[in-house]
């Protein structure tokens, strides 16, 4: 075999006017000028040629973006559909005894013993109200805690400073640093009661309580004490459970995996039924709004003319409507009476403004088409109008369609997110993603569960739409094959 | 190109009424009378309203009054607020959302164009996908969600640093609008970075950047003189709807930071179902945006010689 | 030593399909003031020669794998960009097939044609302008003073050429690299701007390489042919060697393809059969093999090498071995140089 360097020394010397006989690699014999039968070659030249959508999926495949996207819709959808059959628990039952609870696998709660009726330390001998000098007062001594700190209640107990006029506590879930001191949880105002009793919205966790002197000057020392409450269940609470419950038993109580929200309803289970919502809203109307669009879109773009002229200049105005705007409008307008959801005329609202895209899409499409050629010669050779759009329009606008579609799907999502956000989505107890999200941005700095829970539901929806979306679209350009 | 601009300043009113049919269908479908849902006060305000837009008229020349006071720019009074008119609210209130939106606005812009050409220069690389991985997430989360962090994310800082480094709701000064203003742009930042990206991408393998190259120019120079410029047209083409995006979602933004902003105000109203307000500040948005579009096509006529040029000969 | 000279260059581009081997082992002078065409059907790598010589392919995909490229004794295969960019627009100028596309749309023409002179020769604005008239006005554009301050859109295709040309000799190139010039031109436009490449050489003695598909272009304009097929040249000499003492099946080919007065009127034009080799995997031998009507067995798994038929002229075809005498059609050109004619 000559290698092509050789070739290529041969040509350089050749053209340059040296009669230099160029030496064969091998020596070849009168045998190899024998005339060469045609019939293998023409098979070696072409490749094996692959279908287009076949190509595609290939494509798609490769893409592991949009493959883990397509796994994580698969799963999304068995959440919505199989889940509920499974986490058999009302999404929309409140239970007033766990209002806000974090996410938790333990089930189990210690009875707590009903604390007794807590009255303040007063000291006889210390005078109320000492004279308020303006002097800066030293920290409160020996912060401690009377008996066992529980979600039910924390008391606290402290020397009394010299001068003190009262006392301000504040409670902090993280080590408070510089001015931060937490919440101020009370004030107790004189200076020979130095107890406090806390029992407000109290969480298994470590809190950090300080307690500060006050005398009408600015600020003072305050001291602070680390306080881990022990979790428990009150026994009225416990007693509804299990009717023989006694301080100090444990008892199980219903799995709330995800917590539950401000009304104590279980948020996996609301994650579930605002799922349905969401992703209907987020299937369905993309669904009905492309298919009218492709309609319109279709019919603008074959028959052309004055049908074109009057289908687009409407497509025009509904397209100048500023989306978002008019969806509140016509969801005020379409209004909601009580006991419904609210998802009908947000669909109805979203078909009505969304389908200008895909009928400026598919119209495009099809006047392209309608001028290429092979439409043409097959109208030439007496093609009917239905074989026409079938075989000839539809499959060639199909791989525009589906990644529009693919993109419409979170967008809807989104708007629906966005609606329910405002309160003009679904109408409550209906659980959506949005509604959720709104309902937990309201404790989102103390209970963050509400929030982010639906939150990431929505994103992580979004994001594998829009990568598969982003997947597809590279799978069916042709464009893309020279890349990568 | 002024004969351009007129006739898109007239498509632009055509629109504009369109808009307003569009809320006045809409507002009339709501079922009952709008002024017996107890939400206009004594019957005094009642008969004047009434009155005064017509409700005891046939809905055409309710239509007529509808139109005549929006062609006056005339809102109307808000149903909940005694004695506000709507020009009023949007007097006050739109100016701050105006302030929010510009900043967010330019944020998103430059930004994207900075972002999408880096991400184009280094395309495939580290710095190209761990960018598109943020314009992905950006993309992707609502702003809603961005807002909450946000708002979470300066909590721990100041508390962390003992001080107010940054509000973390409210509205004052320009340490105020940092936060609502960043938030609300990343959406539309995101979305700029990934037009820009591609733009580019596209105009790397034109063939007049071949051309640059055959005469020897160092890329800097091609880049700025023939990729930059063209790479931006779709950008500007696509600024009307992110405004819009910026707009909307000011709804969002100004309610989670507190902000004195219309866009708060017009979720309160739509909440309260307060239909002057709704109908007015509908409107009046839908105007802006028309006004905004038509703005964006002027500026892109400027920038696109292809357009001006046209335009100027005709 | 010659202008330029390519030196067995390969050049290969990854494709999602596999890679492509589109330039495989091109060897080839320009010598100054003359003109080479380099002639062959789309996709034959001709373009991409000349392209990866200049360091244009987009690279990835593409890149140049082996082989090197002189201009004017400098090595410009691996060369840092700073380096291409002195050789490049200053020394060799280009010019592409399609006027429509290979201008900014949104610079003006004159700036376009001073770009390269404000960054070879520091001109100033105001200089480059005058000189932007000038160049206008050399390649024959009416009306120089105002055009200059058009835009690409508002010149016809024809024009636009002409601006593409102003625009590769603005900094007085030795060589230019003319890339199917008139390939998207009107037969009477295309003449006027051949018209115009001879005498903008006559006036200013550059070389010319002109990559066409066009024989009736090769004959008016060439000195020199090069005719490539499947990423190799397969034959290459004087242009009346090439058209007259055709060497290779392949350009007696393409010849029998091209109408021509002298066979009349009623002459049948001849396709060539069959399609090129797929460069995703070039065949071992001899790349025209597949469509070569005399094909031997020897022309499938053996390359034959680039056989000087007489000085300066030379064919890649196992026909002239000595052994393929009996085989040798008679419309073959049969050399001076062969052993079987000297036998």
């Amino acid at each position: 075999m000559s290698g092509p360097g050789a070739t290529g020394e041969a040509a350089g010397a050749a053209v340059g006017g040296a009669a230099a006989r160029p030496i064969p690699p091998r020596a070849l014999g009168p045998e190899d000028f024998a005339s060469a039968p045609r019939t293998d070659a023409v098979a070696r030249s072409s490749r094996p040629s692959l279908s287009y959508w076949k190509d595609a999926w290939i494509r798609l495949r490769r893409n592991r973006q949009a493959t883990i996207s397509l796994l994580i819709i698969c799963g999304l959808v068995l959440f919505t559909v199989v889940g509920p059959a499974l986490w058999r628990i009302d999404p929309n039952r409140p239970e007033l005894s766990r209002i806000s609870e974090p996410p938790r696998w333990d089930t189990r709660a210690e009875v707590l013993a009903e604390p007794p009726p807590f009255g303040e330390t007063v000291l006889a001998d210390v005078p109320p109200s000492l004279t308020a000098d303006g002097a800066m007062l030293p920290s409160p001594a020996s912060l401690e805690l009377i008996g066992r700190a529980t979600v039910e209640s924390v008391r606290l107990r402290w020397a009394p400073v010299p001068g003190a006029a009262g006392y301000l506590v504040y409670r902090s879930t993280s080590r408070p640093g510089g001015d931060y001191l937490g919440l101020p949880m009370g004030e107790v105002a004189a200076g020979n009661v130095v107890s406090f009793e806390d029992a407000f919205n109290l969480e298994p966790r470590t809190y950090w309580y300080s307690v500060v002197a006050t005398n009408g000057a600015e600020s003072h020392a305050a001291a602070t004490i680390e306080v881990t409450l022990t979790p428990g269940i009150s026994l009225v609470d416990a007693k509804v459970i299990d009717p023989t419950a006694k301080p100090g038993d444990f008892v199980s109580r219903p799995l709330r995996p995800f917590g539950t929200d401000f009304l104590g309803r279980d948020v996996l289970a609301r994650l579930m039924s605002g799922a349905r919502v969401s992703l209907f809203i987020g299937f369905a109307a993309p669904l009905v709004y492309t298919l009218l669009g492709i309609l319109l879109g279709g019919i603008a773009g074959y028959f052309g003319g004055k049908v074109d002229h009057w289908v687009m200049r409407f497509t025009d105005f509904v397209l100048a409507l500023p989306f978002l705007l008019f969806m509140i409008l016509f969801k005020v307008a379409f209004g909601s009476g009580p006991g419904e959801s609210g998802i009908g005329p947000m669909l109805v609202a979203m078909i009505v403004l969304a389908w200008t895209g895909a009928a400026r899409l598919t119209r495009g499409q099809v006047l392209q088409l309608r001028e290429q050629e092979f439409v043409q010669a097959s109208r030439l050779l007496g093609a009917r109008p239905t074989y026409l759009i079938l075989r000839h329009l539809l499959p060639n606008t199909l791989g525009v369609i589906l990644v529009s579609l693919t993109f419409a799907i979170p967008s809807a999502i989104f708007a629906e997110a966005f609606l329910s956000f405002i309160g003009m989505g679904v109408a409550p107890p209906t659980a959506s993603w949005g509604s959720m999200c709104n309902d937990g941005i309201k404790t989102f700095l103390v209970y963050p569960h509400e929030f982010l829970f639906p939150a990431a539901a929505i994103s992580v929806t979004v994001l594998a739409f829009n990568l598969l979306g982003d997947g597809l679209r590279d799978a069916l350009d042709p464009r893309m094959r020279s890349v990568e | 190109m002024l004969a351009y601009t007129l006739k898109r300043l007239l498509a632009g009113v055509v629109t504009v009424v369109f808009i307003a049919t569009a809320t006045f269908a809409a507002m009339h479908a709501v079922p009952g009378d709008p002024l017996t849902s107890g939400k206009a006060r004594s019957a005094e305000i009642r008969a004047n309203l009434k009155a005064r837009y017509g409700l005891d008229q046939p809905v055409l020349v309710q239509y007529g009054v509808f139109l005549k006071n929006m062609a006056k720019g005339d809102f109307g009074i808000s149903f909940t607020q005694q004695n506000r008119s709507v020009n009023d609210i949007i007097r006050e209130h739109f100016p701050i959302s105006a302030t929010l939106g510009v900043l967010s606005l330019l944020f998103a812009t430059l930004g994207g164009i900075v972002l999408g050409s880096v991400t184009a220069r280094f395309r495939g690389r580290w710095a190209d996908r761990s960018t598109l991985f943020f314009v992905v997430l950006g993309i992707s989360v609502p702003g809603f969600v961005f807002a909450a962090l946000a708002q979470f994310g300066v909590l721990a800082l100041n508390r962390s640093a003992g001080t107010t480094v940054l509000p973390v709701a409210g509205w004052g000064g320009f340490r105020f609008m940092l936060l609502p203003a960043l938030t609300l742009g990343l959406g539309t930042l995101a979305f700029l970075t990934r037009l820009m990206r591609s733009s580019l991408l596209e105009i790397v393998n034109q063939d007049y950047v071949r051309t640059a190259r055959a005469k020897g120019l160092p890329p800097w120079r091609i880049f700025l003189a023939h990729q930059l410029r063209n790479g931006i047209l779709p950008v500007v083409t696509l600024l009307g709807p992110a405004l819009a995006a910026i707009t909307t979602g000011g709804f969002v933004v100004e309610s989670v930071f507190a902000i004195p902003g219309l866009g708060r105000y017009f979720v309160q109203a739509v909440q309260q179902l307060d239909y002057t307000v709704i109908m007015g500040l509908t409107v009046f948005y839908g105007a802006f945006l028309v006004v905004m579009v038509i703005a964006v096509d002027i500026v892109y006529g400027f920038v696109d010689p292809r357009i001006r040029v046209a335009t100027e000969e005709q | 030593m010659s202008l330029l000279a390519l030196r067995d260059l390969h050049v290969e581009f990854s494709t999602y399909g596999g890679v492509v081997k589109a330039v495989r082992g091109v060897s080839l002078e320009v010598e100054r003031g003359r003109t080479l065409a380099v002639v062959g059907e789309s996709g034959c790598g001709k373009s991409v020669t000349f392209q990866a010589a200049m360091g244009l392919i987009p690279s990835p995909p593409g890149r140049v794998t082996h082989g090197s490229v002189r201009f004017d004794g400098q090595e410009l295969v691996g060369a840092t960009v700073t380096a291409l960019n002195r050789v490049r627009g200053k020394d060799v100028g280009m010019i592409f097939q399609d006027p429509m596309t290979c201008l900014n749309p949104t610079m003006k023409v004159g700036r376009q044609i001073t770009e390269a002179l404000r960054f070879h020769e520091g001109l100033s604005t105001g200089t480059a302008r005058a000189r932007a008239i000038e160049l206008l006005e050399r390649v024959r554009i009416p009306e120089a003073g105002m055009r200059v301050d058009h835009y690409p859109f508002q010149f016809s295709g024809g024009m636009r050429q002409r601006v593409m040309i102003a625009m590769a000799i603005a900094c007085r190139p030795k060589l230019l690299v003319a890339d199917e010039p008139t390939t998207a031109l009107d037969v009477t436009v295309q003449a006027q701007i051949l018209d115009l490449l001879r005498d903008l050489q006559r006036e200013a003695g550059m070389a010319i390489v002109l990559i066409t598909h066009d024989l009736g272009v090769v004959a008016q304009m060439a000195d020199e042919v090069a005719v490539m097929y499947g990423g190799q040249i397969v034959e290459r000499g004087t242009v009346d060697d090439v058209f007259y003492r055709s060497a290779h099946p392949y350009t007696l080919g393409l010849k029998q393809a091209m109408p021509s007065d002298a066979e009349g009127p009623r002459a049948r034009l001849e396709p060539i059969e069959g399609s090129p080799p797929d460069l995703f995997s070039p065949p071992p031998g001899c790349a025209y093999f597949d469509r070569c009507p005399w094909a031997m067995k020897a022309c499938g798994p053996e390359l034959p090498p680039l056989w000087p038929v007489q000085p300066g002229h030379a064919a890649r075809c196992w026909l002239h071995h000595e052994a393929a005498t009996p085989r040798r059609p008679p419309a073959l050109f049969r050399g001076t140089l062969m052993p079987g004619s000297a036998a």
